[in-house]
């Protein structure tokens, strides 16, 4: 994607977005709702067009993905458009119709392992219930990009951890990519291997998870008699809690050894905690 | 208790503002200018026992019927039920505007012949006007709030309006009000009653809040009727299990089977299965359809219009595949084709059963009988095979709106409307025989190129430069 703009009239849905991905990853698209995250995933696939910029999807201009590069694309949207009147099993047999390489045993396996019935009306599916059909429908061809749009928002959380445990499956393959946009962090977090952070519109942080997690770093420091000193020698705080002698420091860009040698001047214990990524993404957006 | 009072007017006066505030009523009032229009304008005329006088009184029964679905949306939203004071203000704000319409509708009798001389008849006749409106307005509200998405039957209304007329409903009506006051006054004043205490009922408002429910302005918003449809297809799934027909399914993935997985046949295969699979599954209905329509058109000569229709209703309804958010193995390029195959698909159709309409109703002609009701014999005609073509030129239209309006489906029911009435004044001008002076190859060439080029146009225009799929009003 080079400098895509989108508007949806007085909105700016997104704003000069340069993003590259790269095969193999595993990318969380993270924001706020309005964010522009589902504008983001909808130019990937040429549903939508961009107002300015350019996006190419496996060497192709987006706006004109034919079958080819459509048929290695799985896409899980968040309006759930499903075809009501068919039962399960007639909407798998469609959708499987489409793709030379539907894996009948993945689809076996994952209807016995969601428990899905086959014989049900697509119309009469909960929302939980629908959500595992559209999983099901966009992995079963084994695509080499998913794009999961809010895929957890309406599972429970058994459904939800099966469903980790199914992509953490999917991602063996060593060139297929990921993206998953969602709210639900923790989830998000013991998959992905890059983060992609919006806001309004704006791509504010685009790196690899773990290198994330490193640049990030949460301080414990106990004062071992008496106060701690008003001034604490670390650098590139952005975030200070203190009480009774004691003080949470979240400091960025700051190596383990950094922290370890600005903390020998100070009469206190320090405990370097790593921060999750709901925390790292508070950060970020505020 | 003044504050009190003033407190609960402050809400009916919230609810009074959207009598002005919903765009959508603009279009119900340009219905009722014209009803108060050709009420004076009959009314003027001043010929009694006529039944001139009674479309204001009759009209009364839409306005309860519009005023009463207003409230149901009040109703539905949880907050009118569970705040102080909301519950009942459904009650007043029906009440009060019955009684103000009907009042007003009635000094319409002031111009009624012969009762000038008799002050007490003439005020006992507007006092009869105002309770026969106002039985009309309480029929209007409890047909509201006794059918399910009621605003859907207001398609029927015209239906009521000529079958009143045929039977001659109106002179009826307005005898009774003008020789029985006293009897329709105490019918209006017991209705009345019985619709306040009705209205009161917490049952009612239990019954309404918080259950899915599509309003009269939520027409225009596709994703709620979307989402409405599939809450209902869930409740409603194990009644009907309407879902392919194995030998549908069969046909039609055995057709894309056969086509290249890289091509555009297998896409375009799946959008004539989507679109269609349904329908053919109904095999036993459509042949329903095609007797009714034989019939149905068979008597009613003059009313040949009314075979485009059906077909103009299903075109302009399409779910269209090139607006769908399911992604397949299928770009722009596909969805484009899909649409063109199912647009000539449908024209092709549409065309077909035309052609079966009038070859079923040349044998039946033969055997069936005249009709004869209240003196005015209908007799079974052959229908016209003149016009199978039609579809050819209606369908692209239909299709054209479809895709300009596929997020506001309120527009797409106004100008299947609109073009549904230019059909009727169409109708109404040229007779069957005056058909073939104006139908020859060239007009119907030229509407053909017409019709098709600004549909491909229009396809083309959404498959190269507008998003496909949206999630607000701007996409």
């Amino acid at each position: 994607m080079h400098n895509i703009c989108k508007r949806f009239g007085e909105t700016k849905a997104l704003d000069e977005i340069d993003l590259q991905i790269y095969s193999g990853r595993i990318i969380g698209l993270l924001g706020a709702n309005g964010a522009g995250k589902s504008t983001l995933l909808r130019h990937i696939i040429g549903l939508y067009l961009a107002d300015e910029g350019q996006c190419i999807t496996f060497g192709c201009n987006a706006a004109k993905l034919g079958s080819r590069e459509l048929g290695r694309i799985g896409y899980v949207h968040q309006e759930g458009e499903l075809l009501e009147w068919m039962t399960v099993k007639q909407l798998i047999c469609y959708v499987s119709t489409y793709y030379p390489n539907w894996n009948r045993q993945l689809e076996e396996k994952y209807i016995e392992d969601y428990e899905i019935s086959t014989k049900a009306g697509v119309g009469s599916l909960s929302p939980g219930q629908r959500q595992k059909l559209a999983i099901l429908l966009a992995i079963g061809f084994e695509p080499e990009l998913l794009i999961l749009d809010e895929p957890a928002s309406t599972l429970d959380p058994i459904a939800r951890s099966q469903f980790l445990d199914l992509l953490l499956q999917i991602i063996q393959d060593e060139n297929r990519t990921i993206i998953i946009s969602s709210h639900i962090l923790s989830d998000v977090e013991k998959v992905i291997d890059h983060t992609v952070i919006m806001k309004q519109g704006r791509i504010l942080l685009d790196c690899g998870f773990d290198q994330l997690r490193e640049r990030f770093s949460r301080l414990r420091l106990s004062a071992l008699s008496g106060v701690l000193p008003a001034e604490l020698p670390f650098a590139n705080v952005v975030q200070c809690q203190r009480s009774n002698g004691q003080a949470i420091l979240t400091v960025q860009d700051s190596s383990e050894e950094q922290i370890e040698e600005a903390a020998q001047g100070l009469k206190c214990k320090v405990e370097i905690q790593t921060l999750t990524l709901e925390d790292i993404y508070k950060i970020v957006v505020s | 208790m003044g504050k009190r009072s003033r407190k609960k007017m402050g809400i009916l006066t919230v609810n009074l503002k959207h009598l002005y505030q919903r765009r959508g009523l603009w279009l119900a009032y340009v219905f009722l200018g014209f009803l108060v229009f050709a009420s004076i304008a009959e009314a003027l005329d001043k010929r009694a026992g006529r039944g001139d006088f009674i479309i204001p009184v009759m009209g009364a029964l839409f306005v309860g019927f519009l005023v009463a679905v207003l409230q149901i949306e009040v109703l539905n939203k949880p907050f009118s039920y569970c705040l102080p004071g909301h519950r009942k203000v459904p009650r007043k704000f029906i009440f009060s505007t019955g009684v103000a319409i009907n009042l007003t509708a009635s000094l319409i009798f002031l111009l009624y012949p012969f009762l000038y001389l008799y002050w007490p008849h003439r005020i006992a006749v507007i006092c009869s006007a105002f309770f026969a409106g106002l039985v009309f307005y309480w029929l209007g509200v409890l047909f509201a709030f006794g059918v399910r998405n009621s605003w859907a039957w207001i398609g029927f209304l015209p239906l009521f309006i000529v079958g009143g007329g045929f039977f001659g409903l109106h002179i009826i009506i307005e005898r009774a009000i003008v020789e029985n006051p006293i009897g329709i006054t105490l019918l209006g004043a017991f209705s009345t009653i019985a619709a306040w205490l009705w209205l009161g009922n917490v049952g009612l408002a239990r019954r309404y809040c918080g259950v899915p429910w599509v309003g009269f302005f939520d027409a225009w918003n596709r994703d709620k009727l979307r989402k409405y449809k599939q809450i209902r297809a869930n409740i409603k799934w194990d009644k009907l299990k309407k879902h392919p027909k194995p030998w549908v399914e069969r046909f039609f993935l055995g057709r894309m089977n056969k086509c290249d997985y890289l091509g555009t046949g297998r896409y375009v295969w799946g959008g004539l299965y989507t679109t269609f699979g349904l329908l053919l599954s109904q095999w036993q209905g459509n042949i329903i359809f095609v007797l009714f329509m034989v019939f149905f058109l068979g008597y009613m000569e003059r009313m040949w219009f009314l075979m485009f229709f059906p077909l103009i209703g299903i075109a302009g309804y399409i779910h269209s595949p090139v607006y769908s958010s399911m992604l397949f193995s299928g770009g722009r390029r596909e969805r484009f084709a899909t649409v063109i195959t199912l647009a000539a698909t449908t024209a092709v159709l549409g065309g077909v059963l035309f052609i079966i309409l009038a070859a079923l109703s040349v044998p039946l002609a033969v055997i069936i009988p005249d009709i004869i009701v209240r003196g005015i014999t209908i007799a079974f005609h052959t229908i016209t095979i003149k016009l199978f073509y039609a579809p050819l030129v209606f369908v692209p239209f239909a299709f054209t709106i479809n895709l300009i309006f596929y997020r506001k489906p309120i527009f797409i029911i106004l100008s299947v409307m609109l073009l549904f009435m230019l059909l009727f004044f169409f109708s109404a001008i040229v007779w069957l025989n005056q058909l073939s002076t104006i139908i020859n190859p060239v007009s119907v060439l030229s509407a053909l190129v017409l019709s098709w080029g600004i549909f491909v146009l229009v396809l083309r225009y959404i498959c190269t430069r507008r998003c496909l799929v949206g999630q607000g009003r701007t996409y």
